[in-house]
């Protein structure tokens, strides 16, 4: 069960996580972002309620839709947006933009822009920790159309053979960039491929908090156990583009106007606090106020940063230590 | 010093070195009871355990991609790839995430990953497990790459790969590993990257060239020696970083340049060499450098066709002479 | 008529040769084509035919002898004939018949080798042949005989007038005699070598004289002395190609041509195509003669060839007094000279008063100020800042001096000046090499000189360190041997900076172009009394006449800066108007 710490906690990053997107949004169609931004507006369960069972020992690979995990895994708002805008004091110098973004000292092995690439090294995270003993896990995030990479098989499969401490978590949002699941996957469920390896396979609602939190709290314990990695797909949605500048010819408004009515994770999360007396509505309003107010301070932070200086834009290909 | 082949020098090494320090493991296909398919690993399961000399499904990326997560997370990985052919199944967990990860990351990440394999001709693999591939790990930012020639080279080259926190695409040649040499029993010997090693001096021609190709360009050397051509024959060792240095002394003294390899002719990381020396040593060139690879067909299965691919001893002795207008 | 064997040139390295053995004993007849000496270079073994028959008449060089090429070896006649005046006169100037084997232009183009001549040519006449007016010339076209069949042809005196395709040359006649016959007359277009005319004693036969090929013709012909480029006593310059031609060559060989001064022109190719390599000019630096740098220099710019010169410097070296135009030897043979340096006045063009344009060539120093000039301008970013300055000051200083019996110039007081100035801003001081900035811990400030033809910047060396008088008296002596042409080489280079002064011309102000490797050059005008406005004591502005002098500064804008440049005039006229700070 989640207790009042963890669900204030979950709670708050959900608000940052939708603040930072929504803020995205907006610095992007004010020509004050630029490059690909995909936004996981909608998601936030997923990443939150993952991130909230994790340490900083824990590791996760994420994805090219990397601001809700690396938020949930600890990122501050304002140098994440940092770099974002491609500024010096970016977590990644304004080198990586949206779709590397990662804070590695929080246990965050990286966005990924390649659709599948995090899988095998979230893989190797846990072969990593596996090897040194560590209590930890590590956890791959993915989308549906990862599922269709060689490396999610093989990952899985490798992970699998080895009893590797790793959690795949499959955000299943309904669409491969702009092909619907159906059309480009064999299976209505994902999870069900984890029978194919002789691991767990689970799904739940994606805009769960509570079934999220659960059901990894299941797979994190089987992995401790030593006893192998597990598949939890979460089924959720996205609700704005693929990218900012989807045309979004793939499905219909009303559709989108359903899921942000009826299924907001934020809002249903809010609801089971307030019903489960784990929170006060002044309390979560005060969440929210201060989500607002940490986004505000984080734009005026990353529009107020130097650019990087060119000067150095050849350091760090290697390591030179 | 130790006589010993040079599967034998990357064999110590790798033993050493986890001796040294338990972060360094092994992982790769058949590396365990075969030791590797050159026995470059033989019986090391049986000093370290299955879980540090691990076999891995035939699954490049998931090998790639798990040694980067491995290093991510403070492990030494030296993942070990059958042969470098097969890195092209892994081409996007090696280009695209180990040779990116540090960078991206704002110099955040290290990683420490050697990315061993063998390639080359000689053996009868044909096309797809005899190519030469050295250039494509050149063209890509990102990662260092070793091409040791001679077992003390394999043995200090592997090494400084081992103890470096960078990746290093480190590139064996099969024909090599049963050629013998005296290595340093020293544990510690390191062979430096980006330091040439001048194979034989001369004053009229440079030969630059590596792995198989050294001992080719010594015997063209030889050849030469007898027309009064003096051939000096210079092996990087190392692609990246390349001690263009050297070479760029060497051709300021000889004024003519050749540059051989095994690996395709066709841009080549010859002519990188010869365009980064040609700017640097101009005016003193007194020929047009000249390259000389594999020529730009697969390699064939026939040994009669396979020698007719790759350049052959006389191809670098008439070169060598061209560059003298002999 | 006696004629001077002499020791033939074989081969473009060759500088001497040693007679190995005389194949004829004095008083012996010869005859043309057979063997009459065998020699040794430092390439071959060679024996030489007599290129002329008639008698032995004297061995001047014994075998065993080492002789410089076109050093006469003996003296071929008619018994009884009195050739003193050959063994007493000027050792290398062969007479008009003497054999000129091919020793000048060993080039592909000399095809008249020492061959047989089976010419029906009465020993009594001899052939005037198309002579070979500069490299590329293959033909020429004659334009007018200036002395018709049976008139008298007196050697030294105008010929014939001739045509090639650069200019148009009257060619003096070589030998006196009768005009016996004009082979080609005027308006032919003639092939080098080929015979044009038969000299002789009247009365002479020459019906038998069909013409013939050029080779077989030569021997007898008499060596076309007006051809400056064949006078046979001085060394000539043998490009191994047009200089004029693009040169191609590796990187390598010019790299080493450059290091070693040798011009690529002289350098024999071995490589495809024309194409030199390096061997070819290490092999060309191995063999070349050693040479003091200013006799190179003249060498260059003169386009003589250094291989064929003997160096009567220590060890050998060749200094300026070896070189053609300045040995006696040389000066006494090149009589025609004159009709290659300036080419006739071309005609008037249509409709206009007779009178047109006359070509002269450039003098080695035009040629070296032109280049010189041209680089400058197509290598720096030049500009330049104006500045007056009062030299009210600085004419009382040269005054006290004066008193004192020194004698100070102005430009004496400018180069210190300077001097100071360019040690207070070492950039100015600089040079560009490359992508190398080269700083000079000494200052060496040129001054301009203008003497006839010309223009010299000879170099007052440490002027930073040898105060006023120093310079003064430095620039005096150098003045003197510049107007004398007596300045060496070591007195014209190692220029920092530069000061020109032209203010004796009632210039007022001027700019200079930069004397390159420097960087800077200041250009002084007229001191000039001028209505300056100043403001007195009281603070009030008034008129007052002062002497005013304006510099105008060139400097590269690749290394010094705008604001630089004009510090730097700042710093001058700090100096020149506060002139204790000179002393």
């Amino acid at each position: 069960m989640i207790d009042k710490k963890t669900g204030l906690w979950i709670y708050n990053k959900m608000n940052e996580i939708r603040d930072f997107e929504e803020t995205a949004w907006t610095l992007f169609t004010e020509n004050k972002l630029r490059g690909s931004v995909h936004l996981y507006t909608g998601e936030e369960a997923v990443a939150a309620s993952v991130c909230a069972q994790l340490t900083d020992e824990d590791l996760i690979a994420s994805t090219h839709r990397g601001h809700g995990h690396c938020i949930a895994k600890g990122a501050e708002l304002d140098r994440a947006l940092a770099e974002l805008m491609g500024k010096a004091t970016g977590y990644c110098k304004g080198r990586s933009g949206s779709m590397h973004i990662a804070d590695f000292t929080k246990g965050n092995l990286g966005a990924n822009a390649i659709v599948g690439g995090g899988i095998p090294i979230a893989t190797g995270g846990a072969l990593a920790l596996k090897m040194q003993n560590k209590p930890n896990v590590a956890v791959a995030f993915f989308g549906d159309g990862a599922s269709n990479q060689g490396t999610f098989h093989e990952s899985i499969n490798m992970a699998a053979v080895w009893k590797l401490p790793c959690i795949y978590v499959v955000e299943n949002n309904q669409f491969g960039m702009t092909v619907p699941v159906w059309q480009s996957t064999s299976v209505e469920d994902i999870s069900v491929r984890g029978a194919a390896y002789g691991i767990p396979g689970e799904t739940v609602d994606g805009n769960d908090v509570v079934a999220v939190y659960e059901a990894f709290a299941r797979a994190k314990e089987r992995a401790l156990k030593g006893e192998g990695p597990s598949i939890i797909e979460c089924k959720t949605y996205r609700w704005r583009g693929h990218w900012t500048g989807d045309p979004e010819v793939y499905r219909t408004r009303e559709e989108v106007e359903d899921w942000k009515q009826n299924k907001d994770p934020i809002k249903r999360f809010r609801d089971y606090l307030t019903k489960h007396k784990l929170a006060t509505k002044k309390e979560l309003d005060e969440i929210d106020a201060a989500a607002a107010e940490k986004m505000a301070k984080a734009v005026e932070f990353a529009m107020n940063s130097p650019e990087p200086d060119p000067a150095h834009v050849l350091d760090d290909v290697f390591y030179e230590g | 010093m130790a006589n010993m082949t040079y599967a034998q020098a990357v064999r110590k090494v790798i033993q050493e070195e986890m001796r040294r320090d338990d972060k360094v493991f092994v992982m790769g296909e058949d590396v365990e009871k075969l030791g590797g398919v050159f026995g470059t690993t033989r019986d090391l399961y049986k000093e370290f355990g299955t879980d540090r000399i691990r076999n891995t499904p035939i699954s490049e990326s998931a090998i790639v991609g798990a040694a980067v997560g491995a290093a991510s997370a403070g492990m030494r990985p030296v993942a070990e790839l059958m042969y470098w052919d097969f890195a092209f199944v892994a081409a996007d967990q090696i280009f695209n995430q180990m040779c990116k990860t540090r960078y991206v990351f704002g110099g955040n990440a290290k990683l420490p990953i050697v990315l061993r394999s063998q390639q080359g001709t000689g053996r009868g693999n044909a096309a797809t497990h005899s190519q030469s591939l050295e250039t494509i790990f050149m063209h890509i930012p990102g990662v260092k790459v070793a091409c040791p020639s001679t077992p003390a080279e394999a043995a200090g080259l592997l090494r400084t790969a081992i103890r470096d926190d960078n990746p290093v695409c480190f590139f064996e040649h099969k024909a090599l590993y049963i050629t013998k040499g005296e290595v340093p029993d020293d544990p510690e010997f390191m062979i430096p990257f980006g330091k040439a090693d001048i194979k034989r001096e001369g004053s009229d021609v440079t030969i630059v060239t590596n792995l198989l190709y050294v001992s080719r360009a010594l015997e063209a050397a030889e050849e030469l020696a007898k027309e009064g051509i003096s051939a000096e024959v210079i092996d990087p060792r190392t692609l990246v970083p390349f001690d263009y240095d050297t070479v760029t002394e060497s051709v300021k003294k000889t004024g003519r340049l050749v540059v051989v390899h095994e690996a395709h002719q066709n841009c080549g990381w010859g002519a990188q060499v010869i365009a980064e020396v040609s700017k640097r040593a101009f005016r003193y060139l007194d020929a047009a450098p000249i390259h000389l690879g594999a020529k730009p067909c697969p390699l064939p299965f026939n040994p009669g066709l396979e020698a007719a691919v790759i350049p052959s001893v006389k191809e670098i002795v008439d070169a060598c002479k061209a560059t003298m207008y002999r | 008529m006696a004629s001077i064997v002499i020791m033939p040139k074989q081969g473009l390295m060759m500088t001497e040769g040693t007679i190995t053995a005389w194949l004829k004993k004095e008083g012996e007849e010869i005859a043309a084509g057979t063997p009459l000496f065998e020699m040794e270079t430092d390439k071959l073994t060679i024996t030489m035919d007599a290129e002329v028959s008639g008698t032995l008449l004297k061995i001047i060089h014994p075998a065993g002898d080492v002789v410089p090429i076109t050093q006469p070896i003996a003296i071929v006649g008619t018994p009884g004939e009195d050739i003193s005046a050959l063994l007493g006169g000027v050792a290398p100037v062969p007479a008009a018949e003497a054999p000129a084997p091919a020793a000048e232009v060993p080039a592909p183009a000399a095809a008249p080798a020492p061959a047989a001549a089976p010419t029906e040519l009465p020993a009594s006449a001899s052939l005037v042949i198309m002579p070979k007016q500069g490299l590329m010339m293959t033909e020429g076209t004659i334009i007018n005989w200036l002395v018709k069949e049976g008139e008298q042809v007196s050697a030294g005196k105008p010929l014939f007038e001739m045509e090639t395709d650069k200019l148009t040359i009257t060619m003096d006649a070589e030998v006196s005699g009768t005009m016996l016959k004009i082979i080609h007359p005027e308006g032919d277009v003639v092939p080098i070598t080929e015979p044009i005319a038969i000299v002789g004693e009247a009365g002479t036969d020459v019906s038998g004289f069909a013409g013939g090929a050029a080779p077989a013709a030569a021997p007898a012909a008499p060596v076309p002395a007006a051809a400056p480029a064949a006078a046979p006593a001085a060394p000539v310059a043998v490009p191994a190609r047009d200089p004029n031609a693009k040169i191609w060559a590796s990187p390598r060989a010019r790299l080493h041509a450059e290091e070693n001064g040798v011009d690529l022109a002289y350098v024999p190719a071995t490589g495809p195509d024309d194409y030199i390599i390096d061997r070819d000019v290490m092999g060309y630096i191995a063999n070349k003669p050693a040479v003091t740098p200013l006799a190179a220099n003249i060498a260059k710019t003169q386009g003589i060839d250094l291989s064929g010169v003997t160096g009567t410097g220590a060890n050998g070296k060749i200094t300026t007094a070896d070189l053609p135009g300045t040995a006696p030897a040389a000066v006494a043979a090149s009589s025609a000279t004159p009709a290659a340096d300036t080419a006739p006045a071309a005609e008037a063009p249509a409709g206009q008063l007779t009178r047109g344009t006359h070509t002269e060539k450039m003098s080695g120093m035009r040629k070296a100020i032109s280049k010189n000039m041209l680089a400058s301008k197509s290598t720096n970013a030049q500009t330049n800042h104006r500045m007056v300055v009062d030299m009210t000051a600085a004419i009382a200083l040269r005054k006290q001096y004066k008193d004192l019996g020194i004698k100070i110039s102005y430009n004496d007081i400018i180069v210190r000046a300077c001097a100071k100035a360019l040690q207070d801003m070492p950039i100015v001081n600089a040079s560009v090499d490359g992508s190398n900035i080269v700083y000079h811990d000494y200052v060496n400030v040129g001054t301009a000189v203008s003497v006839p033809g010309g223009l010299i910047v000879p170099v007052i060396k440490d002027a930073d360190i040898i105060g006023l008088s120093g310079i003064a008296a430095k620039s005096a002596e150098l003045i003197e041997k510049a107007r004398d042409g007596k300045l060496t080489d070591a007195d014209y280079h190692g220029g920092t900076f530069t000061v020109s002064s032209l203010g004796m011309f009632d210039l007022d102000d001027f700019v200079a172009i930069i004397n390159p490797p420097e960087s800077a050059i200041l250009a002084v005008g007229k001191i000039a009394k001028t209505p300056v406005v100043v403001t007195n004591d009281e603070g009030e502005d008034e008129i007052v006449i002062k002497s005013m002098c304006a510099l105008c500064l060139s400097y590269d804008h690749r290394i010094i800066d705008g604001a630089e440049a004009a510090k730097f005039l700042q710093k001058v006229k700090s100096y020149l108007q506060n002139p204790v700070l000179l002393i």
